[in-house]
């Protein structure tokens, strides 16, 4: 079935579960797919902007309501929505770095994180993650004593991801932010994977920006995302234009250079807005989400000589595995070499995982029913047996 | 054309987007629990009465 010329209609989450590690956060909601369908022209959300003419002041659809509900949700003071996670690091980074400036980063960082260091002229300096793959407090402080001794002052700015999206593992990025304080760093919280996942509060974690993804984890369309700021952060990253026109002699209002004016205008912000309340609501019951989790992992972990490279138990959904010893095995001789495994998954209703991995790869069991958190844990064992796989 | 069947139109839409979104939620053997088929057939039902709707107001 056809949506276009040479558009296949996609039906990936509708036919089949779908374990992409990237990808169960952002599914929509039906208001959200409803939302999407009306609001699906070009600047179908400025129909009643009115005077100052920005995005985040328009009443009707409420999208000021919704910057306003957004910010009291994440316990931080002013909030925008950016085109993904991605927009907001640009935007921090080219408030505070300037040519030269040494910037934390992780060695768990997102490349995106690095890339807009990059863009503002910034040098990356990664903390090292501990062989646990976590990241310390005690790490980042060494850290900054080292940029301290190279540059003979400390990063204008750090970027930490409060679930990595490596091995999905959960670092501590209270004891992180208290740190930074110490040392008068402005700390970003990277939650792409939380923020609409399970709770977060700005405040309690002493960060000044919390960014979160629409696309990976809201529930919204693509490209979609949040940035929020303290009251003091905020005034600085959301200050607006002074530039004029020296023919014209033109001003631009209170338009935000770090904004580009203004943002989402259309499909992926109401589809933010619809998925919302949800979202609100779902973040609350993150345990049962890591209760079906754990029955697939224990399922994985059931397969003779598989790994669960992630931290363990699980606190987040989306994990590292390593079948190198199990599933891998039957690759060398299976007539569809390492395809059978995804193959297998697919014959079984199971998709997202990389076509032909079958040593280390991802999963997320964000969003399943406990039925189809048994049918994924269920088909691990069955190809496992199957094809000659021990399982304990 | 009235506005009745502008809404009855968007209404259709998203009664399938609900019934899309428990093909989701029910992938991949579709199988509906108790609670599920009432859902369906409530559903389905909707649809029917907006489908007859649209006729009544599109092609009169």
């Amino acid at each position: 079935m056809r949506c276009g010329n040479g558009i296949e209609a996609r039906q990936v989450d509708e036919l089949f579960i779908n374990i992409d590690p990237i990808q169960a956060g952002g599914r929509l909601t039906a208001d959200a797919m409803k939302a999407v369908i009306a609001y699906g022209d070009g600047y179908s959300v400025c129909d009643n902007c009115r005077k100052p003419n920005r995005l985040d002041y328009i009443s009707k659809p409420p999208i000021a309501d919704f910057h306003t509900d957004v910010a009291r949700w994440l316990n931080m003071d002013a909030v925008r929505t950016v085109p993904g996670a991605r927009r907001g690091f640009q935007a921090v980074a080219q408030t505070y770095v300037k040519k030269g400036d040494p910037v934390l980063l992780t060695t768990l960082s997102h490349y995106t994180e690095f890339l807009a260091v990059e863009e503002a002229g910034g040098i990356a300096r990664e903390i090292p993650a501990s062989e646990q793959k976590l990241v310390t407090p005690d790490a980042a402080a060494a850290k900054i004593e080292e940029v301290r001794k190279e540059f003979g002052r400390a990063p204008v700015l750090a970027f930490i991801d409060h679930v990595d999206y490596q091995y999905g593992n959960m670092h501590d990025i209270a004891a992180i932010a208290k740190v930074m304080r110490q040392y008068d760093v402005p700390i970003v919280y990277n939650g792409a994977y939380t923020v609409g996942i399970l709770p977060v509060d700005g405040k309690a974690l002493g960060v000044d920006f919390v960014i979160g993804s629409g696309h990976k984890s809201m529930a919204a369309p693509a490209p979609s995302g949040i940035l929020a700021a303290t009251a003091e952060r905020g005034a600085e990253v959301f200050r607006t234009t002074s530039i004029v026109g020296d023919v014209t002699n033109r001003k631009f209002g209170i338009k935000e250079p770090e904004m580009m004016g203004c943002t989402l205008m259309g499909a992926t912000l109401v589809g933010m807005m619809a998925s919302f309340p949800h979202v609100k609501e779902r973040v609350k019951h993150f345990d049962r989400e890591l209760a079906n989790h754990k029955l697939v992992t224990d399922a994985l972990l059931s397969v003779a000589g598989t790994k669960i490279l992630s931290e363990y138990p699980r606190k987040h959904t989306m994990t590292r595995a390593d079948t190198t010893a199990s599933f891998d095995t039957i690759a060398a001789t299976h007539k569809k070499r390492g395809y059978y495994f995804s193959s297998a998954l697919e014959e079984k209703g199971i998709t997202g995982v990389i076509p032909g991995a079958t040593k280390v790869w991802k999963f997320n069991t964000y969003g399943m029913t406990g039925k189809q958190a048994a049918h994924l844990a269920g088909a691990f064992v069955d190809i496992a047996r199957e094809n000659g796989i021990g399982v304990n | 054309m009235s506005k009745r069947a502008v809404d009855m139109t968007f209404q259709a839409i998203y009664t399938l987007t609900d019934l899309r979104v428990l093909l989701r939620e029910t992938a991949p053997g579709h199988e509906f629990d108790e609670g599920q088929k009432v859902q369906v057939e409530r559903l389905l039902g909707n649809l029917e009465r907006q489908v007859a709707s649209l006729k009544q107001e599109m092609l009169k």
